[in-house]
């Protein structure tokens, strides 16, 4: 039984009351094009990645790098407590889809990994990411991990180098409520732990992810064909 | 959606529901890239103004010039800050990264660009990063247009080192201030039309996944004397007569547009559904309207500002938020003008005022309630004598008239030639991140 964990109007959704739709069309931005065909077009060399300290749902330290290089990954940003419908939960919606896409191609499923790194690193302990990952990203066919900080300064220097925006939102007496503020990004990053693409709400769509993820694996057989 | 991984119901519910009122609008103060967040759908607080240095002028630099833009501020129609970036090289437009901390600024002339910080205090700006290496990266000149996109800027150029005419293309850079790509204009013919490499603006639709891209002149133009290049027969054929859809996603071109006497500023249609885009040329002073006929995309005169005849010079668009209404400014006869185009097919203006002696930029807020203009083009096209205005113009707009809210004397303020114009606003019910020191409730 899975469960989907989000902090909505102050509820805390458990799997018993939950069952599989599809979203839908309309929940998301508009995409009125077919996805280019994988191969065709070439990921630009956005920014590498550099390496941070962060935690995994055991509480063991565990180096950034390690989740950002050697597999074509996914890594987006989020915090348990993410109420907005476009933000942490379309990321999900999103990345669910994806997996299923990518399972469905046994080429892909050892090549790609996803990422989730907590945003609130006070709040989401890893037992707390710990509970959330069994439930939500569990597969044994498929990694996808879910990570922590020991401290917001260990996490401040991830946010810095992806770009990632973040900020407390407060209350009318200028309290830190337990809600931020963050743009939504999906960060694709290649073997090499090379930014080449990154999704905001407008390209968040699994067709074109995928081949993206498609178009990063020709890449790197061209290159091992020369 | 695969049942393998199945979707809560409650969330698709709370999707549903809330998506309508979420969907994120196509660009923020009209006229902006869709993918910046933090909207200033209310009361803007401040008007950044990108200056050209003036010699002889203060201190002759070109500057990023801060008004306070708030009615309910003590300092209101003031400026209150400037940082001088030290030298003139032909300042001209700017554009906020994607989480609208950064706000970057082009020089024509010299092709730097120069990174503020706007984010930690938008009222007090800071040069925090100065780029210089555009064109040896790409052979560009003249960064004219700077493009949100996720984690990067998209930079539409004017011109080229080899022969500074106006071949030239776009270059892509990350937040960071490093270069990541160039893509040229295509010189080659596309669905029947041949390009001619030119560029000026560009803007997204993300749901159709075009680009779309316009075409001015090169710095052989741009940085002459107005008056020398509109008697030299030769130079004004040196104009560009195209535009050019994109597919963004693999950044090919895949159609050139014919759309003649230098199409200038492209606004999409913000509402949904308005999978259009309307540009005004600046030499034959027409609305064209860019919109999608059997699968392709078609450029179609629609319009007609001022008399052509008299080269009113078309410059400077504002599109409102509901897509139903433009403002134009024409240079030469100093006229801001506001079109109807409810229907985009056939725009007809319902409104004008002489707003000085020459004018260029027009911003409105995204309530539609207050705009505002500049008036300088380029150090050589602007205008001389006692016509040679210098200054920001904020007026209040009720549908039938404008009225002056305040008014920067630039000259008088010894700042310069004001030209781009952003706006930004004090961070609402938000604090760091690292303030946090305890789990909250």
């Amino acid at each position: 039984m899975r469960a989907w964990l989000c902090a909505a109007g102050g509820f805390l959704w458990s799997a018993a009351a939950l069952c599989a739709v599809d979203p839908g069309a309309g929940t998301a931005p508009r995409t009125e094009f077919l996805a280019p065909a994988a191969g065709t077009y070439h990921l630009e060399r956005i920014q590498p990645t550099a390496d941070g300290v962060l935690l995994d749902v055991s509480a063991r330290t565990r180096h950034l790098t390690e989740f950002t290089h050697g597999k074509i990954t996914l890594l987006t940003f989020f915090y348990t407590n993410c109420e907005d419908p476009l933000g942490c939960p379309f990321a999900y919606v999103t990345l669910s889809q994806l997996r299923a896409r990518v399972l469905a191609q046994p080429s892909l499923t050892s090549a790609v990994r996803f990422v989730n790194v907590s945003l609130d690193p006070l709040h989401d302990t890893p037992p707390v990411i710990q509970s959330y990952a069994k439930h939500f990203g569990a597969d044994p066919h498929f990694e996808w991990s879910f990570l922590t900080s020991a401290s917001i300064a260990n996490l401040l220097p991830v946010l810095d180098d992806f770009g990632q925006d973040v900020s407390l939102q407060t209350d009318e007496h200028g309290h830190a409520t337990k809600l931020l503020h963050h743009m939504l990004k999906v960060f694709l990053i290649d073997r090499e732990g090379t930014v080449r693409e990154i999704y905001s709400l407008a390209y968040l769509q699994p067709d074109v992810m995928l081949n993206d993820i498609q178009t990063l694996a020709m890449e790197r057989s061209a290159t091992a064909q020369r | 959606m695969s049942s393998r991984h199945p979707i809560p119901s409650l969330v698709a519910a709370a999707f549903l529901t809330i998506a309508g009122s979420l969907t994120p609008a196509l660009a923020d103060e009209t006229c902006n890239s869709p993918y910046m967040v933090n909207l200033i759908k209310g009361q803007e607080d401040y008007v950044h103004v990108w200056t050209l240095g003036v010699e002889n002028l203060g201190d002759g630099s070109d500057k990023l010039v801060t008004l306070d833009a708030n009615p309910h501020s003590k300092t209101y129609g003031h400026v209150i800050n400037q940082v001088s970036v030290g030298g003139r090289g032909e300042a001209h437009h700017m554009g906020f990264t994607d989480d609208r901390k950064y706000l970057w600024a082009g020089n024509l002339d010299d092709s730097k660009i120069f990174v503020f910080d706007v984010g930690t205090d938008p009222a007090k700006p800071k040069l925090v990063r100065t780029i210089t290496d555009l064109t040896a990266k790409t052979g560009f000149v003249g960064p004219h247009t700077f493009y949100a996109m996720p984690g990067r800027l998209m930079i539409g150029s004017l011109s080229n080192s080899r022969d500074r005419g106006g071949v030239t293309g776009l270059a892509v850079y990350n937040n960071k201030g490093g270069f990541v790509a160039k893509y040229d204009i295509p010189t080659t013919t596309l669905q029947g039309v041949k390009g001619d490499g030119y560029g000026y603006d560009l803007a997204i639709n993300p749901a159709k996944n075009v680009m779309l891209t316009s075409s001015f002149a090169g710095a052989q133009n741009y940085m002459r004397n107005l008056g020398e290049v509109v008697k030299d027969a030769e130079a004004m054929k040196h104009f560009g007569n195209t535009m050019v859809v994109w597919n963004l996603k693999t950044m090919q071109p895949t159609q050139v547009l014919s759309v003649p006497g230098a199409p200038l500023e492209i606004r999409w249609g913000l509402a949904p559904g308005q999978d259009w885009a309307i540009t005004a040329t600046a030499l034959t002073s027409k609305l064209w309207l860019i919109k999608q006929a059997g699968g392709q995309w078609q450029a179609k005169e629609v319009g007609t500002i001022g008399d052509p005849a008299k080269i009113p010079l078309p410059v400077d668009i504002s599109i409102a938020a509901d897509g139903k209404g433009l403002w134009i400014n024409t240079f030469m006869d100093g006229t801001t003008h506001y079109f109807d185009i409810s229907d985009p097919e056939h725009p007809h203006e319902t409104f004008q005022q002489h707003t000085g002696a020459q004018v260029n930029m027009v911003s409105q807020s995204w309530d539609g309630k207050r705009i505002y203009i500049t008036s300088s083009l380029l150090s050589q096209w602007d205008k001389t004598g006692a016509d040679n205005e210098q200054f920001l113009r904020a007026y209040n707009w009720d549908g039938h008239a404008l009225k002056p809210a305040f008014a920067v004397d630039f000259t008088k303020e010894k700042l310069g030639r004001p030209h781009h114009m952003k706006f930004s606003a004090k961070a609402a019910q938000q604090v760091a991140l690292a303030s946090a020191e305890v789990p909250r409730n």
